[in-house]
């Protein structure tokens, strides 16, 4: 017992330093003061007000949204699709098929992003709204892959044909008895999706059209010319509404589990 | 008296890829009977199973179930009732959704729905558990609802796929006695797949031994126990001694037998048409022998030799004696105090000429 | 059935197999052809061979490199003992542990970023405190610099290498250190003869992930490092966006790729050894 505690220093240590940003931005976001300043200078709703004066951070806020709603929807339905054939049926070819599905996640974004754009620009689609969504359903894909053939490898098929024996025909068995017993897999495979979108820099920035930007890339690109307390009041809002899918992430599906996979795929 | 078939099983075949996994399987099953299928793993009686519930099609023969040829209709239309190893209950729904799942499908109403789920609770004993969900559920109280689920849509036949094998001991036992209760309350043709003999003897009207794809034997358990139809049944129904020797004559109607090691094994109503000279396997169980102290000259199916081992197991007691090269297992009941079970000690091992198996060596 | 089986997987496979070969493997092929086109789009090396001729970019290299190993370094020093705490630890503080440490990573890295740059900055917390303390007289330059990158990629990548020692060490038997102990090995000798040896499946998993994720990292050396810490990724995208030279852009991204892999290969060949296939082999 006595070796825990300086072990539980150094956890306390790190704990701290992984979570300081988020301790440090949200104060930051309600000085008074109009530059950056520790400690923080009175309390305000300055910056906050002052986002809605900013149609720019506004509009990514909702392109982004909008953005990573759809790369949830489209993503885990493609690859829930994928996760079951790779789980139910054997059929040659599937090991490559599995290899590429969870390839994504092994090559760096940087160059997903780069190569999307090269091709988009062949084919037209380059800074359209269907190229971004494309690539953003494309670093999704692994994820739901991975999460849903984990939520199938404890599936007891033999529910499945308990089921038939009971006279369900085979979609009335995938809706009353597959569907909601891979329903937590399927609901954390659509909300890493949305974050996974949500926080997208790398492969957006080769991608966005000039004057349509996700929300990160506008904090990103504000950020490398002016560091105010607005991009810590946009922060805020950003790490409160990710904390409230993060939450849900934790009941439905616990976060170990879900990292357990994504260490695991490199 | 005319029977009614419930199911019939004409030379049903199956192969996966190039193995043939079940083969020339002939079986009629009766209205009201509870027939088990036996086995070690990988002899085909899943499959049969499966062939019979509909989740594989035979690749010959035909299936009849109450005269109608079911190869090729799907397990959703056969209108069975099957129990499975893991119990199989839907997790997400409650014991009472469970039983009445199929009633729903089936679109009884709600009121019927309510009622036949109760009777169906009380006749497996747990009508308190109706609002849980499976996971608040003992293994074997599982098991009950699952066979409450099997058996409340009335099933023209009732097939349990090894549903002892997940449970401990006790609770097996305790199943086991439930589900011959319950057989015999409501009669439902039953098909029972278990690699368990005890389970087969115990429950069943009849046994299919099988092996290897092969039916090794039909019958009731009485006769797969005292009259095996080859060296497999009998050795894989219980413990048994196995002497190998050669067939020294006949007497009347009794065979003679000399073992390798010099032994002469009387057996009565044994297969006559072995001839003398013939090597030939003589089998005798372990708790048909009797041991005893006294050294009496040695004479036909008697046995000299050593006690080697003695393992008291409550009810009764094993030994093994060493005679004439030959090691001779002995189950003994334990109130038997004829003899001091001491390793080393001088024994005669005896038995009855009626209790004798021979079976020709060339056999295996 | 087996047409069916055959038609079934058809239409569950396809539309993730659209997606892969339109927006990853035949971008990913035109983007390798691009790399060898010159600047008459005629087949060439030049773009590759470059880096051989111009020290410019090998010192760039070098310092990818660098900023990656010290990242791995720091990652590794503070994750192994998180990880230890979270092996002992009972399982609620195990859940809130685990919690604390991976949250952080469902949240954009630019804001992560974001608030290191606060805190380390010229006005910066840390600044402010150590001269408000009288420790420093001139405030200390923590960021643009490949301290700041460091830090942020460590901040960044920590959870994955806690992650896999983590799961390594669970899966060591708690009654082997129990046995060392009876047999006599003190803690700190049961530690470097039982439990650092096996929880090197998860320390090569955690050092191999943490490395490939720093080399190919852009965000936060943009934002950490500022103009003066180039590194491959940044230099990459320059030659993409800016300069527009996409053949030069695609085989810096190529190379880069190219030496995680090969820097990864020969990592992972020089510690898996035979008696490490004969330990860890499943």
């Amino acid at each position: 017992m006595t070796k825990l505690k300086p072990l539980g220093l150094i956890t306390f240590f790190v704990l701290i330093l992984v979570n300081l940003p988020f301790l440090v931005i949200i104060p930051s976001s309600f000085t008074a003061a109009g530059y950056l300043s520790f400690p923080p200078e009175g309390f305000s709703w300055q910056w906050y007000t002052m986002i809605l004066e900013r149609p720019e951070f506004i509009e990514s806020f909702w392109f982004s949204i909008k953005l990573a709603a759809i790369t949830a929807v489209l993503a885990t339905l493609i690859g829930t699709l994928a996760a079951m054939a790779l789980h139910r049926y054997k059929f040659r070819g599937k090991g490559i098929i599995n290899g590429l599905l969870l390839s994504p996640l092994t090559v760096p974004s940087l160059i997903i992003g780069i190569a999307a754009l090269l091709f988009f620009t062949r084919i037209g689609i380059a800074g359209t709204f269907t190229g971004l969504l494309l690539a953003h359903i494309l670093i999704s894909i692994p994820y739901v892959v991975r999460l849903v053939l984990t939520g199938l490898s404890t599936f007891d098929y033999t529910l499945e044909k308990a089921g038939y024996m009971l006279g369900a025909r085979p979609l009335r068995v995938f809706w009353d008895i597959t569907l909601p017993l891979l329903r937590p897999a399927i609901v954390s495979g659509m909300i890493f999706s949305f974050l996974t979108s949500f926080d997208n820099v790398t492969v957006s920035l080769f991608l966005v059209a000039p004057d349509t930007t996700t929300l990160p890339l506008a904090i990103f690109t504000y950020m490398q010319e002016t560091l105010d307390p607005l991009v810590a009041s946009i922060s805020s809002v950003v790490i409160l509404l990710s904390l409230l899918f993060i939450v849900i992430l934790e009941k439905v599906y616990g976060l170990e589990r879900l990292f357990g996979l994504n260490s695991q795929s490199h | 008296m005319s029977k009614v078939i419930d199911v019939e099983l004409r030379s049903l075949m199956k192969k996966f890829q190039n193995n043939i996994v079940v083969q020339d399987f002939n079986l009629q099953v009766e209205q009201g009977e509870f027939v088990s299928f036996l086995g070690p793993s990988g002899c085909g009686k899943t499959t049969t199973l499966n062939m019979i519930a509909g989740f594989l099609d035979p690749d010959g023969g035909d299936l009849l179930i109450k005269g109608q040829r079911m190869n090729g209709v799907p397990p959703y239309k056969r209108e069975l009732g099957m129990v499975f190893q893991t119990y199989s209950l839907f997790p997400h729904m409650t014991v009472a959704e469970n039983i009445a799942y199929g009633l729903k499908l089936r679109k009884i109403s709600k009121s019927q729905i309510q009622e036949r789920v109760g009777r169906v609770l009380d006749l497996v004993k747990l009508p308190h558990v109706a609002d849980r969900y499976p996971k608040q559920l003992s293994g074997g109280q599982r098991q009950r609802i699952a066979i409450a689920r099997a058996l409340v849509i009335e099933p023209s036949l009732l097939l349990l796929d090894e549903p002892l094998s997940n449970l401990d001991a006790k609770l097996r036992e305790e199943l086991r006695d439930e589900l011959k209760r319950l057989h015999q309350e409501i009669g439902v043709t039953t098909i029972f797949v278990t690699h368990d003999q005890e389970e087969a003897l115990s429950l069943s009207d009849r046994i299919v031994v099988m092996n290897h794809g092969f039916i090794e034997q039909i019958g009731t358990p009485k006769d797969i126990y005292n009259r095996p139809a080859s060296e497999f049944v009998h050795t894989f129904i219980g413990k048994t001694n196995r002497l190998e020797g050669e067939v020294a004559g006949h007497e009347g109607d009794s065979l003679i037998i000399q073992t390798i090691g010099g032994l002469l094994v009387e057996a009565k109503s044994a297969n006559l048409m072995l001839l003398p000279g013939q090597k030939a396997t003589v089998f005798i169980r372990p708790e048909k022998i009797r041991l005893s102290a006294d050294t009496a000259p040695e004479g036909r199916n008697r046995a000299n030799g050593q006690l080697k081992l003695s393992s008291f197991l409550g009810s009764y007691t094993e030994c093994e004696v060493q005679a004439n090269g030959h090691s001779i297992s002995v189950k003994l009941q334990t109130v038997d105090k004829g003899v001091e079970l001491v390793p080393g000690k001088a024994v005669s091992c005896s038995w009855d000429a009626e209790d004798v198996l021979v079976m020709p060596a060339e056999r295996g | 059935m087996t047409m069916n089986k055959r038609l079934s997987i058809l239409l569950l496979t396809a539309p993730s197999m659209i997606v892969l070969l339109g927006v990853f493997l035949l971008p990913m092929l035109l983007m390798l052809l691009l790399s060898f086109q010159n600047d008459e789009q005629a087949f060439s090396v030049e773009n590759y061979l470059l880096f051989a001729k111009d020290p410019y970019y090998a010192e760039i290299m070098w310092r990818t490199i660098r900023v990656s190993l010290w990242t791995v370094l720091c990652s590794l020093v503070l994750g192994f003992p998180v990880a230890m705490f979270m092996a002992q630890a009972t399982g609620k503080m195990r859940g809130i542990v685990t919690m604390l440490i991976l949250a952080p990573h469902l949240i954009s890295v630019v804001i992560r970023n974001f608030g290191w740059v606060v805190v380390l900055g010229e006005k910066g917390w840390i600044n402010e405190v150590l001269l408000a303390l009288g420790l420093i007289k001139e405030p200390l330059r923590l960021l643009y610099n490949e301290l700041g990158v460091v830090i942020g990629l460590t901040d960044s990548f920590i959870a994955y290498m806690v992650l896999a020692i983590a799961t390594s060490l669970y899966a060591i038997d708690p009654s082997l250190s129990k046995a060392a102990s009876i047999l006599g090995a003190s803690r700190v000798r049961t530690f470097f003869t039982v439990t650092l040896p096996l929880s090197l499946p998860g320390l090569v998993a955690g050092t191999t992930l943490v490395f490939s994720l720093s080399m190919s990292a852009f965000v936060t050396p943009a934002l950490m490092g500022g103009t003066s810490v180039k590194v491959m990724p940044v230099i990459a995208y320059e030659q993409i966006m800016a300069t527009l030279n996409w053949p030069l852009g695609a085989a810096l991204a190529f190379l880069l790729l190219g030496s995680t892999i090969l820097l990864v290969t020969l990592y992972t060949r020089l510690i898996e050894t035979k008696r490490y296939k004969e330990v860890f082999s499943s």
